[in-house]
């Protein structure tokens, strides 16, 4: 706090590529003087007209800060170092000029006009930091930055080679290179193409007839219509929908310490996945996601969808134990914040809580107009009373009957087992309650250890009684789901100083930031959250970033890399685009076409560029080894769903369908943990349908995703890491999951091959979409001859049994680099 | 020597797949510049920036001037009033180091310390700062520290990782934090996340439940030969390398790892002194534990995690709380490394991304301050018993004996024996360095 400024200036000089912003310093002796003789005076005779708390600032003139005194006011520098002819300062308290004469109704004594003299000769040394500006980081820089304008349609460069270009997307690219004197590589070959084209539009492998359907395929159209084909899979919204619960740190858990299930969360998911499917327009999705609830429906399933939609604001990290009703709110509308400006806009506008935004022009005030709105929305995140949750509330009730998804099942032993669950637990928190009584009036026992254990059994009721009440009386879910809603009054709201609730401050009328999209104007009613506005706000045509930051996060999702590097920093502290009149070219025909995430995907992977080959080139590499000017398809790993969506898909285990639910639904309310009433083996049991099914929790996510970077669930995450660690290997050694599907696998290569020699022949189409090479097929050759010396269990060319040589082998395509890297 | 090209044609593709390609490993261990005082580090990263002024930075003026306002951004008066640290300080060890009644155990070992009272840093955000700490760079993903250190070192167990990092973070930049950007892949650390963040505190399917090591190598071997085809065609795949480097050594961890990690082996003595078995103590003395037996196995980069410590607010009880997971633990492991004649090449480390106001936030709470913190070290060739660096008559800034970020990395190398600016990769057409043009090496702390 003490050193914006100071922050300020490195940080430009480090954007620079230059150092050595820092003032020179000045010595201990002078600023022994400074301190005595001259920081006294100022304060006393000059900061109540010249500094930065001052009512009114004098002569535009700033003296407490350095920047200010050697800069000076409207007459020029009031203090030059070692020159006292220039210092309008010293002439000022000198009374030389009656205009300028200094402070006005005393002279200083002559001593004190010595010592300020003696300092200006001594070259004025000044530990004060801070600009002149008045408590106002300097934003003049950060209001032209380029994401901040917006998008203006650029001409479309000339090339020196037009054959290469598809479409306007490959002229920018290829302009850019043509300036870095770079050459394209090659376009891929048609199994690279149809490989990389599953991974990416479905996320998960070709089966080997859809590899040789593909490159026999003499149609002139043969790639435009299996990327149609890929489009219109439901797969491409179980991949790119994962895409999006990574910005909207999707999970079915609180986090932090309680680390409460959120059992109803997994209807947020579907809703994501079913939208990308039906390929909404991202306009429309994200008024959904932030006011869903307030906008009209076409029947009951329209407006279950919409008010589902809304889970996004919900479903975030939360403190359930926070005593503090007012914290818990604040905190719980900064995350609100915090996500939907850093999914939708790429700003990190939760900065502005405590204080003016340090980089880029968001005042504090504007901060509480935007959170004015979500502290007059109710956020329904459900969860039951008991250990570690002092905060719960109602769901939001879907109409009947109009979910796609109808849930589960209560089955007639599962109630009859949780009603007995509950006459028991109740009677034992009956017998917990006179027992503590009962010590309290005698004073013996330990009242606080059997309050703690009725503690948790009253929770174990709640969370009982909550899951027999998501049932009709047949055993039909009853659909609830996470989600906001109006209350239909508001509240007013006001500053928070450095965030603090005990610190209210001035009233702050709600409204939006206004370096984003300055002429938009909204009117907030007296009785809705502004909620509305706020979604229109987002994608109205004036809004310069939220086209740009979704096309970027597509780019990002087909090439490895952002046009943008910085997927969810957009502000000033982000990084600038490599193709930036490509970036907005995006922008503008993404609204152009209705904001279709299927047809921007299809755009992109239809033009030269997506189609070029991964290969290595000597002079392109030196040139740009990171590959920023996009010469070749960089080399990707797959992510965490796709290598086991893959494992489990070569190995024929793949369950295609959606789950009625997800694991922590059927768990219910509870806290997660060892020792807690929910266990972590269940949710974790084996289970073969896609990953992006798979149980969320927060700080608990399974390690077939989390050890390959998968998204961290409490954050918004535009761009996962890739790390290539031992404990990948280990866990591809000796999994029991990795064993189990090779096992699979094998079984699968007798079922479908007879000799010896095609079933290597079929591996290796199931995990690389290609035959072997005469080499590779020695090294299978070496690797049985050596098994068969060594292992007395297999029989390398007889049936298949578990433990033999062929799930050995297959187990080592799976362990292989090819199989988790696309070209 | 140490000066290394980015090229496909690695040892990887010259060597060929034999057992002894070890011996020409990335991992394999190099000559240093110069003689190195110390061998390895353990650093004890306390993530979210722990105060300085109540726990080794000791301002008798903050006391005395309590409540009044303190100093704002521009060096105007703040709205905000100082906070006097309520807690004790005292002397400790010969030379009288001021240490508060926060970490009476670690007090004991005060003349082991060298207390980096000068410390600062760029930005006083979180991600940046922590970030900037471990890469030297917040705006770029560059290599961390620990796999700097690899690089120039390569590290003397070529069964374990030479990088590993406890209860690794997952936000402030993630795996950014222990990555190693454009060095090798195999210098990045290998995590091993705590049973709170979903690990289990072990290094997961070390054994395979069926096959023998032996079927298990011919099985290696197959995808071995696998990944050197496909580096083959690529000419140049540092990731390629990374699989079939992390692969080798993830057999060999096979062997050494579940020993190493099975700290019931240890006396129960020295459980206890670690703080095992109290519930306050035992998990950052888990880390404490398994990083005295990394670092006696031979792992160069230790690096162990707690937070929070980002005290805003309730800095009474969660400071209080902070110090007392980890006054034990950390006194036992500096204890039981002078004990096994350790400590004299084994550089610990302390300290956050940066330190807390003097003034105070939310009442009792601090905000974050970049300007002057406090970090220390000990053991390793620093000089023990030593504040080095002072902030203001507050602790607002460092005025002295200043030591910045890059100083600090430019320091720990020299320690481990790596000038820093010849500690270079080239990449992207020039030579990079972890501390990029700047650092300087406090030599007034070198014993």
């Amino acid at each position: 706090m003490t050193s914006l400024r100071l922050s300020i200036l490195s940080f430009v000089g480090l954007l620079a590529g230059t150092q050595g912003v820092f003032p020179a310093e000045p010595s201990p002796e002078g600023i022994a003087f400074f301190e005595k003789k001259i920081r006294p005076v100022l304060v006393e005779r000059c900061y109540k007209c010249h500094s930065a708390n001052s009512e009114k600032l004098r002569g535009g003139l700033q003296l407490d800060t350095r920047e200010g005194i050697r800069k000076g006011g409207g007459s020029g520098h009031a203090v030059v170092p070692k020159n006292l002819e220039q210092s309008l300062l010293v002439e000022a308290i000198r009374y030389e000029d009656e205009d300028t004469a200094m402070p006005p109704k005393e002279k200083l004594p002559a001593s004190v006009i010595a010592d300020f003299e003696k300092w200006i000769m001594m070259g004025a040394p000044d530990p004060r930091d801070g600009s002149a500006v008045a408590e106002k980081p300097n934003w003049e820089k950060s209001k032209n930055h380029w994401a901040f304008k917006l998008p203006e349609q650029p001409a479309r460069p000339k090339v020196k080679d037009n054959n290469w270009v598809r479409s306007d997307i490959d002229r920018f690219v290829l302009a850019e290179m043509d300036k870095q004197s770079l050459k394209p590589v090659g376009e891929a070959d048609r199994r690279t193409l149809i490989r990389r084209l599953f991974f990416d539009l479905n996320g998960v492998p070709p089966q080997p007839k859809e590899v040789e359907a593909f490159v026999a395929d003499k149609d002139p159209k043969a790639f435009e219509k299996l990327v149609d084909r890929l489009l219109a899979s439901e797969s491409f919204g179980e991949r790119w929908g994962r895409h999006w619960l990574d910005v909207a740190r999707y999970a079915e858990s609180s986090g932090k310490e309680a680390n409460l299930t959120y059992p109803h969360a997994w209807r947020y998911r579907d809703y994501v996945i079913d939208s990308f499917n039906a390929d909404k327009p991202y306009n429309q999705f994200i008024r959904e996601q932030i006011a869903g609830d307030l906008m009209p429906a076409r029947d009951n399933q329209h407006r279950a969808e919409l008010m589902t939609a809304t889970g996004f604001l919900a479903i975030g990290p939360k403190s359930h134990n926070e005593n503090n009703r007012l914290q818990f709110a604040v905190d719980l509308a900064d995350e609100q914040i915090e996500t939907t400006s850093r999914a939708i806009l790429g700003l990190t506008i939760a900065c502005a809580r405590c204080h003016d935004h340090k980089f880029d022009p968001i005042p504090q005030r504007e901060y509480y107009a935007l959170a004015g709105i979500f502290f007059n929305t109710e956020t329904q995140f459900g969860t039951v009373q008991g250990p570690g949750n002092r905060r719960s509330t109602p769901l939001v009730n879907l109409p009947a009957e109009a979910t796609k998804n109808p849930g589960e099942v209560l089955t007639v032993s599962t109630r009859a087992r949780l009603e007995k669950m509950l006459v028991d637990s109740k009677k034992e928190l009956e017998e917990l309650t006179a027992q503590a009584r009962k010590e309290r009036a005698s004073g013996s026992g330990d009242v606080q250890r059997t309050f703690q254990r009725a503690r948790a059994v009253s929770g174990r009721v709640n969370s009982i009684t909550e899951k027999l009440s998501g049932y009709t009386a047949a055993g039909k879910s009853i659909p609830r789901a996470m989600g906001v809603s109006d209350r239909g009054f508001v509240r007013e709201t006001r500053l928070l100083e450095r965030g603090e609730i005990q610190q209210p401050g001035e009233k702050v009328p709600r409204g939006f930031v206004s370096i984003v999209n300055p002429d938009f104007r909204a009117s907030f009613h007296r009785s809705g959250s502004g909620r509305r506005q706020m979604a229109e706000w987002l994608v109205s045509p004036g809004n310069p970033l939220t086209s740009r930051v979704i096309v970027n996060r597509i780019w990002h999702h087909l090439f490895g890399q952002g046009l943008v590097r910085s997927m969810d920093n957009f502000g000033s502290t982000g990084q600038a685009p490599s193709h930036p009149e490509l970036l907005d070219h995006l922008a503008l025909q993404f609204v152009d076409q209705n904001w279709s995430v299927k047809g921007m995907v299809r755009q992109i992977v239809l033009s030269s560029t997506y189609r070029m080959a991964s290969d290595y080139d000597s002079a392109n590499y030196n040139a740009d080894p990171e590959n920023h000017y996009l010469w070749r398809v960089s080399k990707r790993r797959l992510d965490a769903e796709s290598i086991r969506d893959s494992i489990l898909s070569v190995s024929g285990l793949l369950k295609w369908d959606r789950p009625r639910s997800s694991a922590v639904a059927k768990a219910g309310n509870g806290q997660v943990g060892r020792s807690r009433n929910i266990q972590i083996r269940t949710l974790m049991a084996p289970t073969d349908y896609r990953s992006v099914f798979l149980p969320i929790v927060r700080d608990l996510v399974p390690a077939s995703l989390d050890l390959f970077d998968y998204a961290e669930p409490s954050l918004v995450t535009g761009k996962r890491d890739v790390t290539t660690v031992p404990s990948q290997a280990l866990y591809l050694m000796n999994d029991a999951f990795v064993i189990r599907a090779a096992d699979s696998m094998a079984r699968r290569l007798f079922d479908e091959a007879p000799s010896g020699e095609e079933r290597v022949d079929f591996a290796f189409k199931l995990a690389y979409g290609r035959t072997p090479t005469t080499n590779e097929k020695e090294k299978a050759r070496q690797f049985f001859n050596s098994y068969q010396s060594i292992s007395d269990t297999n029989n390398p060319e007889g049936k298949y049994n578990r433990g033999s040589a062929w799930s050995s082998f297959c187990q080592a395509l799976l362990c292989s680099a090819e199989f988790r890297y696309l070209d | 020597m140490l000066k290394g090209v980015s090229s496909g044609f690695g040892y990887l593709a010259l060597a060929g797949l034999c057992a002894e390609a070890a011996e020409q490993s990335p991992l394999a261990p190099k000559t240093p510049h110069f003689a190195p005082r110390a061998k390895r580090v353990i650093f004890l990263c306390m993530r979210g920036g722990p105060s300085h002024v109540d726990t080794f930075d000791y301002k008798p003026q903050l006391q005395i001037d309590e409540g009044k306002p303190g100093i704002g951004r521009r060096g105007s008066r703040s709205r905000a009033k100082l906070l006097g640290s309520p807690w004790e300080f005292a002397r400790h060890g010969q030379n009288g180091l001021n240490i508060s009644e926060l970490f009476p155990n670690v007090a004991k070992h005060a003349d082991k310390l060298c207390l980096l009272n000068g410390m600062h840093t760029d930005l006083p955000n979180h991600p940046q700062a922590f970030v900037k700490m471990h890469t030297g760079n917040s705006q770029f993903v560059r290599p961390s520290l620990g796999a700097w250190t690899l690089y120039g070192l390569g590290t003397e167990n070529k069964n374990l990782p030479g990088f590993i990092v406890l209860s690794p973070q997952t936000g402030l930049g993630g795996a950014q934090n222990y990555g190693s950007s454009f060095l090798p892949a195999i210098y990045q650390a290998t995590p091993i996340r705590g049973s709170s963040r979903g690990g289990s505190g072990q290094i997961n399917n070390i054994t395979n439940p069926r096959v023998s090591k032996e079927a298990q190598r011919i099985q290696l071997d197959l995808v071995q030969s696998l990944n050197q085809e496909q580096l083959k065609k690529d000419v140049v795949n540092p990731a390629v390398e990374g699989v079939i480097e992390s692969f080798e050594l993830a057999f060999r961890m096979q062997s050494e790892v579940p020993q190493l990690m099975d700290i019931n082996k240890e006396p129960a003595a020295i459980r206890q002194a670690y703080g095992i078995g109290n519930r306050a103590t035992e998990s950052f003395g888990r880390q404490c534990l398994l990083a005295r037996r990394m670092a006696e196995a031979g792992v160069r980069f230790i690096e162990l995690n707690y937070g929070n410590w980002d005290q805003h607010r309730t800095l009474k009880t969660s400071l209080e709380r902070n110090c007392g997971a980890t006054d034990q633990p950390i006194a036992a492991l500096l204890a039981d490394l002078e004990k096994r004649d350790m400590l004299k090449d084994t550089l610990v480390m302390w300290g956050g991304e940066f330190g807390r106001t003097p003034h105070a936030q939310n009442g009792d709470g601090r905000d974050h301050n970049n300007k002057g913190y406090t970090m220390w070290m000990a053991g390793g060739g620093v000089k023990g018993g030593i504040a080095h660096g002072k902030t203001d008559e507050y602790g607002y800034a460092a005025v002295d004996g200043k030591m910045h970020i890059h100083d600090w990395h430019a320091t720990v190398l020299h320690l481990l024996g790596l000038n820093h600016k010849k500690l270079t990769f080239n990449y992207a057409g020039r030579d990079f360095r972890l501390t990029d043009v700047h650092g300087n090496v406090a030599k007034e702390i070198l014993a």
